[in-house]
């Protein structure tokens, strides 16, 4: 692929959500956030599904200029080693933790596939769910880490943007735009059940970055009937490196972005980390978003040993405890869940046949 | 009495309820209690056996007259519904499972080829399979002779309080069952749940409404009471709805009597 493709340049397939964004009379977003509510409520419930990130590595080959963990970064690289890895998952688990987001780098030569797929089967041990954010792979690959229990894939592709894009990824294999944008569906094929996707909100003018986003969410629901697909929203935060996003986005634009996705993808899973702050994270809960980071540790190692963990990829916002963050969340009649998840229903999503002749 | 038989289980309730999407346990238990339920489905991914608070299963085998069906939810598969059900009766010890197969984890339509080859096995093996299903008769037919106990075929999609908008399927499925009819999804409010009760539902299946209700207890409570005049009415015999007025005199009597 050289050319954008039609669904991501296809303004129809968005036209119901940019009135939402556009929208400027007064009382509209309190408006919209009603709709929000009453559409998750309807198809959620009162209940907020729980993640962790588990940072791996901070070895990276690309130099992408938002980020603490570009290449060209001085803080010390290091990896998780199996037994550090499993001291990790172990001290999550006694946070309660029952999902969890495994995190590296662009692929390096000590953090490939390899080291991956050994990090994916250990994390299955421990956790009921287990889902990666890491780099690109192929589709034999992402079959591997399906085949050894990894459920989910989140794969930001930061900005839809091309020219944008080409600029911030300074060098390394994520500068590949079409690659990355295709990664996704490499990763649905590979049988992987559900797959992540966002934009880093301030690297690009941000009502096309939303659309384009949403019509991104929509080509792989409708091309991958299968698919679970989930929504980010992370938006930059202060990282080694000093990034200053050029687009700035407000926390009334965020929020107007996040009810105007859920009013128009009712059933969609909307996904919101500890990048943002308890204010924001607390009044956004049950407005929209089903599914929040928590207790996240953005270094290396920083479970089991905050103390000497390594620097971290953005600076957390929301640091409470998993403890705090779920009174907050009960005091607005909504139920953390750990556990929505079964291994039962772990491996490659695959048109099986029929199992009894 | 009037009571729903299940396998060799018998329900003096034809309430069911469903246990997600409430804001608390502790929510969820005044719910159950207050509906008068004795059959409640809860599935295995809520099933946490290393955190208490975080796990459905346990509350919900600590109370006095429940029976609990686990459901598989989150399946994709006949291969995994399977798994799952398996995996549901060692930790419940009920016989019941309740056969969601949902691919598309957005909508949560129920797939009937998976789920057919599922309850399949599933009865095969002695399970009270309970499959939720599309309001397609010919599926429900299909469902029954492979030994199911029940079917509980959508009043409308899961989710979506949008009632019984498959009411004229759910007649017809209703009318060709030998096995109890459940409707599952889609109820809105307690007046629909009456509605599929005199249509002759066996039961009814309740838990968005529920537990999305400002006052959950209060909503489970309508909805007993829904069902049960549902039911009631249904026994009594509904005058037939007609078209145009019935005429108090024969307008054939100058025909004569009938030979």
């Amino acid at each position: 692929m050289t050319t954008l493709p039609s669904w991501l340049t296809d303004r129809s397939r968005s036209s119901d959500i940019a009135p939402l964004l556009l929208q400027e009379e007064a009382g509209s977003l309190e408006k919209l956030a009603a709709e929000a509510r009453a559409v998750t409520l309807r198809r959620f419930g009162r209940v907020v599904s729980l993640y962790a990130p588990l940072y791996l590595s901070n070895f990276c080959s690309s130099g992408c200029a938002y980020c603490g963990f570009a290449s060209d970064r001085s803080s010390p690289r290091r990896r998780l080693e199996p037994d550090e890895i499993e001291r990790e998952l172990i001290a999550m688990k006694a946070l309660g933790i029952g999902d969890v987001l495994l995190l590296t780098g662009e692929r390096t030569g000590s953090v490939g596939y390899d080291y991956l797929r050994r990090a994916v089967e250990t994390a299955a041990k421990w956790m009921p769910r287990v889902a990666v954010e890491a780099f690109p792979m192929s589709v034999a690959e992402y079959r591997g880490l399906a085949e050894c229990g990894c459920t989910g894939v989140t794969i930001y592709q930061e900005t839809y943007d091309p020219d944008t894009y080409r600029s911030l990824h300074r060098w390394g294999p994520k500068r590949d735009f079409f690659e990355r944008l295709e990664t996704p569906e490499r990763a649905l094929e590979g049988g992987i059940r559900s797959v992540g996707i966002g934009a880093l909100l301030g690297l690009s003018e941000p009502v096309g970055e939303a659309l384009a986003l949403a019509r991104h969410a929509r080509h792989l629901c409708r091309t991958w009937w299968k698919a679970g697909v989930s929504v980010s929203f992370p938006r930059i935060r202060p990282q080694e490196g000093g990034y200053q996003p050029s687009h700035p986005v407000d926390d009334r634009f965020l929020a107007r972005m996040i009810f105007a996705f859920r009013v128009a993808m009712p059933d969609v899973d909307l996904v919101l980390s500890t990048r943002e702050s308890p204010r924001f994270r607390d009044g956004m809960a049950g407005l929209g978003i089903t599914r929040m980071s928590i207790a996240s540790r953005t270094t290396v190692g920083g479970y089991h040993d905050p103390d000497t963990a390594g620097s971290s990829q953005f600076e957390v916002s929301d640091n409470r405890s998993a403890e705090a963050f779920c009174r907050a969340l009960r005091s607005k009649d909504l139920e953390p869940v750990f556990k929505n998840w079964d291994p039962a229903y772990s491996g490659p999503v695959i048109d099986e046949q029929p199992i009894c002749p | 009495m009037d009571s729903l038989r299940l396998g060799s289980y018998t329900f003096t309730s034809r309430l069911i309820l469903g246990t997600g999407k409430f804001s608390s346990t502790r929510a969820m238990l005044d719910a159950i209690r207050a509906s008068g339920t004795q059959l409640v489905t809860v599935a295995l991914r809520r099933f946490n056996r290393e955190q208490a608070e975080d796990d459905l299963l346990g509350p919900l085998r600590e109370m006095d007259g429940i029976t609990l069906m686990p459901n598989t939810s989150g399946a994709a598969t006949a291969r995994e519904a399977v798994r799952a059900a398996h995996i549901s009766r060692e930790l419940s010890g009920s016989p019941f499972v309740k056969v969601e197969i949902h691919p598309n984890p957005h909508h949560l339509m129920p797939d009937p080829i998976e789920t057919w080859e599922a309850c399949r096995i599933l009865a095969g093996e002695g399970f009270l399979v309970m499959p939720y299903i599309p309001a397609d008769p010919v599926l429900a037919r299909r469902l029954e002779d492979v030994g199911c106990t029940s079917v509980m075929p959508l009043g409308s999609a899961i989710g979506s309080g949008q009632g019984l908008s498959t009411a004229e399927m759910l007649k017809i499925i209703i009318r060709d069952s030998s096995i109890p009819v459940i409707v599952d999804a889609g109820l809105r409010s307690p007046s629909e749940a009456c509605a599929a009760m005199e249509m002759g539902c066996h039961a009814v299946l309740v838990n968005s409404a529920v537990a999305v209700a400002d006052d959950p207890m209060s909503m489970a409570s309508a909805f007993a009471e829904a069902v049960q005049a549902g039911r009631r009415a249904w026994h009594a015999g509904i005058m037939p709805r007609s078209g145009s007025a019935v005429a108090t005199s024969p307008l054939t009597s100058f025909l004569g009597t009938e030979p």
